[in-house]
């Protein structure tokens, strides 16, 4: 059997021993961390991996069933992190890796010592008392655009597929090299995404936590920030001048700078 | 110098010319996004002017799906790749509609190779999108095309093994009743030299009987013990013969309702107590055509099955029914479609294994121990059904109980059935009543002759039909000719033919052991011809003689 490590396409580098892990979220790879995570070596054992269905992971693992929640995620994220001897290390997540984090370090408290979170949302829909900042009607647009339109969203994600039915060899050339993924498993973890409600778990959570929100975030607005961290007991938040969902890749000098002063 | 300047104002118009009116969108936005300048022909697009639209961010410009799209993708691989080629994405305009765009980004660096901006060029893509949209319906249709295409094809393949079933079943069925036709042959003929030997046997027991002297007790009792085997063993070729479907059957109208109402008693008492019996009898039931006797037996037979079959107790129900066989099951079966009167006999009992259903009609097949059965019993059913034309089935399953069907065709005509006919007495004659006996086995011949004449009969006998004929000529006082059928020169048939001729008044008695023969056709007897089956006891010939000699 394969090695979890090996099925996640994990990454090592740096001097440890205390580990920083870091997790992407919906939408690309570990790439994601290129940037960020080169910072942390001197200092730390640093791990970067793929969540299986997304960039170098082992495609033949994903499972819809197991993955159609956030818990799937988890627990491959427990396992990892067990397999890896990691104790009271730190844990990094972006986007919905940060829930991802929490409720993995609620199964297996061990692991983490710190985490943080990098553009947070416990659920994305609004309800009643709570802003998420998507209407349900906008996410079920979103979910049917992805389920029928399959022009739209695989097109966007594999452009040249479309263009040239008859060559697939010209997509794999001509799209990026970065965040490859599957479009049908995109899908899918899309829906386990911004499905997704995990506002209870936040409740006695009390590992120091650090959100990191930008500004002009369409998918974690800032009031889902405020709202985790008023939730979250033992949390701080750093607004970030970064703007869009991705500061890890719009200003990594930033974000290594507000992790530091953390961890 | 105003000519140079000239110059270049007129050339900044022309490329200022060029990029507003360019036949795409042009836009330059910084490295998050916001847009910092865009041209005419994408403002004019969009509905929305240009002022508008500098200082947005582009997922404002999205729908939801583009904007999680461009936060999630877009912007995370322009910024890793410093391009992103050939994007699907769709721009809401002012008037709330969309428009389908194709959009190309670079990053564009200064000398020392920093990142100053975001260039896009956005093309129009409603063709290609509309173009797009009808190559994936065309991929969808074909799609269908194929998926229909391997139904059909699943369905063809379902059809074809269908099909092969059903054929290896007719055949499997044609086997077995091919393997039960060459048993039906082999016990028929050990029956049949066992029945003539029992028929000497009885008849003889007979005789001895009535001859000994009353007061001897002893010999009495043997001779009773010996008629007793040899009425078993009489019994038991019986049921062999109805399994070779070599057995004469006397075929009457019957109704069935009527007949099982009239057993329940008997098979009540039958059954015992820990044993629930219920009828349940179809209203309107047709009227079919068996002989009553072997049908009360195959009724019999199945109760007692039944009952062996809950030992613990439980419930027996017959039933009846009218019931249509189609060509399809009749195909399978090896049976003529039409209709049929059923009778079903169902327990509670323990049921049959597929195994014990495949081998139950086989005779001497019992799963009962020796000495408690002798594994005849669904024989004679199934002998009895099929020589009249009928058909048998067993539904059985474990633990839960047994159902076994049988379906006898419909009668169509109007006759009533005859009223029961024996009795239980030895009726005599007297010696002006003159029977010729004609026998070609010796012994036979005596000890019928012994039996007639104990009974009170004048006896004449002749060993064939030749001179049988003969003994007619010179004996007018003949008043009944008792024939065996079977004979070597001349049957009984052609026998009783010429003799009619001769006696137009004579009458006349068949006995017989089987049915392979010039009386019978199908196993079933012509009308109106009198049948007595040996091995006869003495009471069943007096009667026989008495019935036909006073009609
Ligand atoms: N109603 C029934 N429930 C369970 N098993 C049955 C039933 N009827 C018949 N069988 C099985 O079929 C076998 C054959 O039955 P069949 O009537 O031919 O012979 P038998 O009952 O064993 O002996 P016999 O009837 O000659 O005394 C039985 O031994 C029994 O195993
Ligand atoms: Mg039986």
């Amino acid at each position: 059997m394969m090695s979890r490590a090996a099925m996640h396409n994990v990454q090592i580098s740096g001097a440890g021993p205390p580990t920083i892990v870091f997790a992407h979220g919906f939408g690309c790879d570990q790439n994601m961390w290129r940037f960020v995570a080169p910072a942390f070596e001197d200092r730390f054992r640093v791990v970067t991996f793929d969540h299986i269905g997304a960039g170098g992971s082992d495609l033949t693992a994903y499972d819809p069933k197991r993955y159609s929640t956030l818990d799937g995620y988890a627990d491959d994220v427990v396992a990892l992190c067990r397999e890896l001897s990691m104790t009271g290390g730190i844990f990094v997540g972006h986007s919905v890796s940060a829930m991802i984090g929490i409720l993995a370090a609620r199964k297996a408290p061990e692991l983490f010592g710190k985490l943080v979170l990098v553009g947070p949302s416990p659920c994305y829909i609004n309800t009643d008392d709570y802003v998420g900042g998507f209407t349900e009607a906008q996410i079920s647009e979103l979910l049917e655009f992805l389920d029928s339109n399959h022009m739209g969203w695989s097109t966007a994600m594999a452009p040249i597929i479309m263009g040239n039915p008859d060559r697939p060899e010209l997509a794999k050339e001509l799209t990026n090299s970065f965040c490859r993924t599957d479009p049908d498993i995109a899908k899918r973890f899309a829906r386990a995404t911004f499905l997704s409600d995990n506002r209870a778990d936040l409740d006695g959570f009390s590992v120091p936590s650090l959100i990191l929100q930008c500004s002009d975030d369409v998918i974690a607005p800032q009031v889902v920030g405020q709202y985790v961290h008023h939730r979250l007991e033992n949390s701080r938040i750093v607004n970030l001048s970064a703007t869009g969902h991705c500061p890890n890749l719009s200003a990594p000098a930033e974000t290594i700078a507000a992790i530091n002063s953390f961890v | 110098m105003a000519s140079g300047e000239d110059a270049r104002a007129l050339e900044w118009a022309e490329l200022k010319d060029l990029f507003e009116t360019a036949p795409c969108g042009y836009i330059s936005a910084s490295r998050d996004g916001v847009i910092q300048r865009v041209n005419q022909t994408f403002c004019e697009w969009l509905g929305i002017q240009g002022h508008h639209l500098v200082g947005k961010r582009l997922p404002d410009l999205l729908p939801i799906a583009g904007k999680i799209y461009y936060e999630t993708h877009f912007a995370p691989l322009l910024r890793m790749q410093g391009e992103f080629r050939e994007v699907a994405l769709d721009f809401l305009k002012a008037d709330g509609s969309r428009l389908p765009a194709l959009v190309n980004a670079q990053e564009r660096r200064d000398a020392e190779g920093v990142p100053q901006f975001v260039r896009l060029t956005i093309f129009d893509a409603t063709d290609r999108r509309r173009y797009e949209q009808e190559l994936l319906s065309a991929r969808a249709s074909a799609e269908q095309a194929n998926e229909a295409l391997r139904r059909l094809n699943a369905e063809q393949e379902r059809i074809i093994a269908d099909e092969v079933a059903q054929r290896m079943a007719v055949e499997e069925t044609l086997r077995q009743s091919q393997k039960m036709e060459a048993v039906g042959q082999l016990t028929g003929g050990i029956a049949h030299d066992f029945n003539n030997m029992l028929a000497v046997i009885i008849a003889g027991l007979n005789l001895i009987q009535r001859r000994i002297s009353p007061g001897n007790d002893d010999i009495g009792k043997l001779i009773e013990a010996s008629m007793d085997g040899a009425t078993k063993a009489a019994a038991l070729t019986q049921r062999l013969l109805a399994f070779s479907r070599q057995q004469p059957l006397d075929p009457e109208p019957v109704n069935s309702n009527g007949m099982v109402a009239e057993m329940s008693e008997l098979l009540r008492s039958t059954l015992g107590e820990t044993i629930h019996m219920e009828t349940v009898l179809a209203s309107g039931l047709w009227k079919t055509v068996a002989d009553r006797n072997q049908l009360e037996n195959a009724i019999v037979n199945l109760s007692v099955n039944a009952r062996d079959a809950m030992a613990g107790g439980g419930r027996l129900t017959i039933e009846t029914g009218n019931a249509g066989i189609d060509d399809a099951y009749a195909v399978e079966h090896g049976i003529a479609p039409g209709q049929y009167v059923m009778i079903a006999v169902t327990d509670t009992g323990t049921g049959m294994t597929p195994e014990v259903i495949a081998k139950a009609f086989d005779p001497f097949y019992t799963t009962k121990g020796v000495g408690k059965g002798t594994g005849l019993g669904l024989s004679q059913v199934f002998g009895f059904v099929k020589q009249s034309s009928g058909h048998v089935k067993i539904y059985s399953e474990i633990g839960h109980g047994t159902t076994v069907r049988i379906y006898l065709p419909r009668y169509y005509g109007t006759g009533e059935a005859s009223a029961r006919k024996l009795s239980g007495d030895t009726p005599a004659g007297a010696a002006h009543e003159v029977i010729l006996v004609v026998e070609d086995d010796y012994n036979v011949r005596e000890l019928t002759g012994q039996m007639l004449r104990d009974l009170g009969y004048g006896v004449l006998s002749a060993d064939g039909g030749q001179s049988g004929l003969r003994m007619l000529h010179e004996h007018p006082e003949v008043k009944l000719l008792l024939t065996d059928v079977v004979m070597p020169d001349m049957n009984g048939r052609q026998l009783v033919e010429e003799a009619l001729q001769l006696r137009t008044d004579l009458k006349v008695i068949y006995t017989t052991g089987y049915t392979r023969n010039a009386i019978v056709h199908n196993g079933v007897l012509d009308p109106d011809v009198q049948l007595l089956q040996k091995p006869a006891t003495l009471k069943a010939l007096s009667q026989k003689v008495r019935q036909v000699l006073d009609k």
